[in-house]
């Protein structure tokens, strides 16, 4: 029963991180390597402004918007004057960015591990079941509220249905009237700030420190090809799998392993279904 | 020796070490047209390899099992079979894959790779990794003189694959391979086999990754798993970006910028809590140096040319 909680917390989390990895992908069309320095920006956002003398709570809010703007203005300076230069250049300047924001960061902070200033809480126990701590049970809110509101703002919105449609088809959807940078730049925003909120999960969990960018990006990247590349509702379901893959597979073999069960799990399914994942992205991600 | 001669002199050695890699990237991605990002996979495989042939036995608080205080040579060339096999082994599931599939497929191999180096202590003495590797010949020398003939050796070392891969990429080889990057569809109608072409490629990549994870053993005679993170293969990436994908003479030039661009301010004497904001913010030069260069030379330094056949 833990292990199910456990994957279930672990899945979420890697969820929300690849959720935003994923909107950038399937609009943009091009793998953005910094998503994963915005968690940590996320968390460090966090860590400063507690450091100011914010409750938690404010100084998280505060992060995840912070976040989201600096997600729009590299959008607006970085990547939408090179957006017809091509994927590999869009990656490569999404990976220097990633070195940016990581030796800045690295120079401001230290390379010391951190952690957030929270109290430590206990296990709720119900019955003779131990449940989750109430920051997890936190986490897990706020993550289904978060997969509820994206759903309806994509699905039932008029800029969620642009956005939609500029993913589908940018040239389309110009000619039907849609302003794709607008799209673009919205994008970011929510793509950043999911990021910078995936960030402080993971540093209410576990620890902040220079790394953990990088150590998610891998994990993220994995997601987002399980899920399908681009496909938001795929995504879902391969952070959760994932997840589950992660804390099951403790069972078997050492927790040293607990990350390698989760490549060999992506290396498996790729293997065995590589015309059904391919054909997936031949008939979506030619045109980018 | 002046310092700062000698400064210079052990930058390049080390430029040299991702020379090669670089160029062993360039055949692959630049020439071939893959998107390999679990290059450091072999070079990590290359570099274990040289180790366990080379480390003396482990001494009573180490955990490994082989040491065969070896010939260097043999080293070296386990480490290129080994790093070509790894790569053959590779290649078969994920090989099959395409684009971003492929990119995912390779990092994730290199990151289980990793994490079978920092656990499996039996092998590679996990973590703490295998010290005092003795450098080949160094008894011969004095230390000074020892750095400039690794210079030599690393840098004829680093032209040879240059010369190689330079043949390799203008070969009939080399064009079959472009002609796959460009237009797969009509490659194959002029009887190129994709799957073979970019089989033996991945395995001739893999043998030059390891030859210079061996290289980079001996140069810094010490080995933990923590040198072989996804970072490399960015590295490396980056570099290859800079000096100008597709040439090899951008490979080569972006491999010695990149690393020149690295450690340059490493050399500044500074107190200790100074070194670590500057150790920082050389990450961020670099990051904004590959900006910049997209930004206004999306081509690299050095752009490639387009080949002529008369």
């Amino acid at each position: 029963m833990d292990i199910f909680i456990y994957g279930l917390v672990t899945g979420s989390i890697l969820l929300i991180c690849a959720l935003g990895f994923s909107m950038t992908l399937k609009t943009e069309g091009f793998i953005n390597v910094a998503h994963g320095q915005m968690l940590m920006l996320g968390a460090y956002f966090t860590l400063g402004l507690t450091f100011i003398g914010l409750p938690f709570i404010i100084a998280a809010i505060l992060s995840v918007l912070l976040c989201g703007l600096t997600g729009l203005a590299f959008q607006r300076i970085l990547f939408k004057p090179i957006k017809s230069n091509g994927i590999l250049v869009q990656l490569f300047t999404s990976v220097g960015l990633a070195y940016l924001i990581n030796g800045i960061v690295g120079a401001i902070a230290g390379k010391r591990m951190l952690s957030f200033d929270i109290p430590i809480s206990r296990v709720v126990k119900v019955g003779d079941i131990y449940l989750v701590t109430p920051y997890e049970f936190m986490i897990l809110g706020i993550v289904l509220a978060t997969v509820i509101f994206l759903h309806i703002f994509l699905q039932y919105t008029i800029m969620g249905k642009h956005i939609r449609a500029v993913a589908d088809n940018q040239d389309l959807a110009k000619i039907r009237g849609i302003n794709p940078d607008r799209c673009s730049d919205l994008v970011w925003f929510i793509a950043s700030s999911l990021a910078g909120l995936g960030g402080i999960f993971l540093g209410i969990l576990g620890a902040v420190h220079l790394n953990m960018g990088w150590q998610q990006i891998v994990m993220i990247l994995s997601v987002t090809v399980l899920g399908g590349l681009g496909s938001i509702y795929g995504v879902m379901l391969a952070g959760l799998l994932l997840g589950f893959a992660m804390e099951f597979g403790l069972l078997f073999v050492s927790s040293n392993y607990r990350t390698a069960i989760a490549f060999g799990v992506i290396i498996l399914v790729l293997v065995i279904r590589p015309e059904g994942l391919q054909s997936l992205w031949q008939s979506k991600g030619r045109e980018t | 020796m002046e310092g700062f001669l000698i400064f210079s002199i052990s930058i390049l050695t080390l430029a040299f070490v991702y020379v090669i890699l670089c160029l062993a990237l360039n055949i692959e991605c630049g020439v071939a047209g893959m998107w390999d990002l679990g290059i450091v996979s072999y070079f990590g495989v290359g570099a274990y390899s040289y180790a366990i042939i080379v480390a003396p036995e482990a001494a009573s608080y180490q955990h490994y099992l082989f040491g065969f205080e070896s010939n260097p040579i043999y080293g070296i060339a386990l480490a290129i079979v080994l790093g070509g096999v790894s790569a053959y082994l590779i290649g078969l599931p994920s090989l099959r894959l395409r684009r971003e599939y492929f990119l995912i497929t390779t990092i994730a191999f290199s990151e289980v790779l990793r994490i079978t180096f920092s656990n499996e202590n039996w092998l590679t003495n996990g973590v703490a990794g295998i010290y005092n590797i003795k450098q080949p010949l160094k008894s011969f020398f004095t230390p000074d003189n020892y750095l400039i003939l690794l210079f030599v050796i690393f840098l004829c070392i680093s032209l040879i694959v240059y010369r190689m891969v330079n043949r390799l990429s203008f070969s009939n080889y080399g064009l079959s391979l472009k002609a796959l990057r460009e237009n797969e569809a009509l490659a194959k109608t002029a009887r190129i086999e994709p799957g073979k072409q970019y089989h033996s490629v991945y395995v001739f990549t893999g043998c030059l990754a390891g030859l210079s994870g061996a290289l980079y053993v001996w140069l810094n005679t010490l080995i933990v798993p923590t040198q072989f993170t996804p970072n490399v293969t960015f590295f490396v990436w980056t570099a290859l970006i800079i000096g100008g994908i597709g040439n090899n003479r951008g490979a080569f030039l972006g491999a010695i910028f990149f690393v020149i661009l690295l450690e340059t301010l490493s050399f500044l004497n500074l107190s200790a809590e100074l070194a670590l904001v500057v150790s920082s913010l050389r990450i961020a030069l670099v990051g904004l140096a590959l900006i910049l260069i997209l930004r206004y030379l999306p081509n690299g330094l050095l752009r490639e040319k387009p080949t002529i056949i008369r």
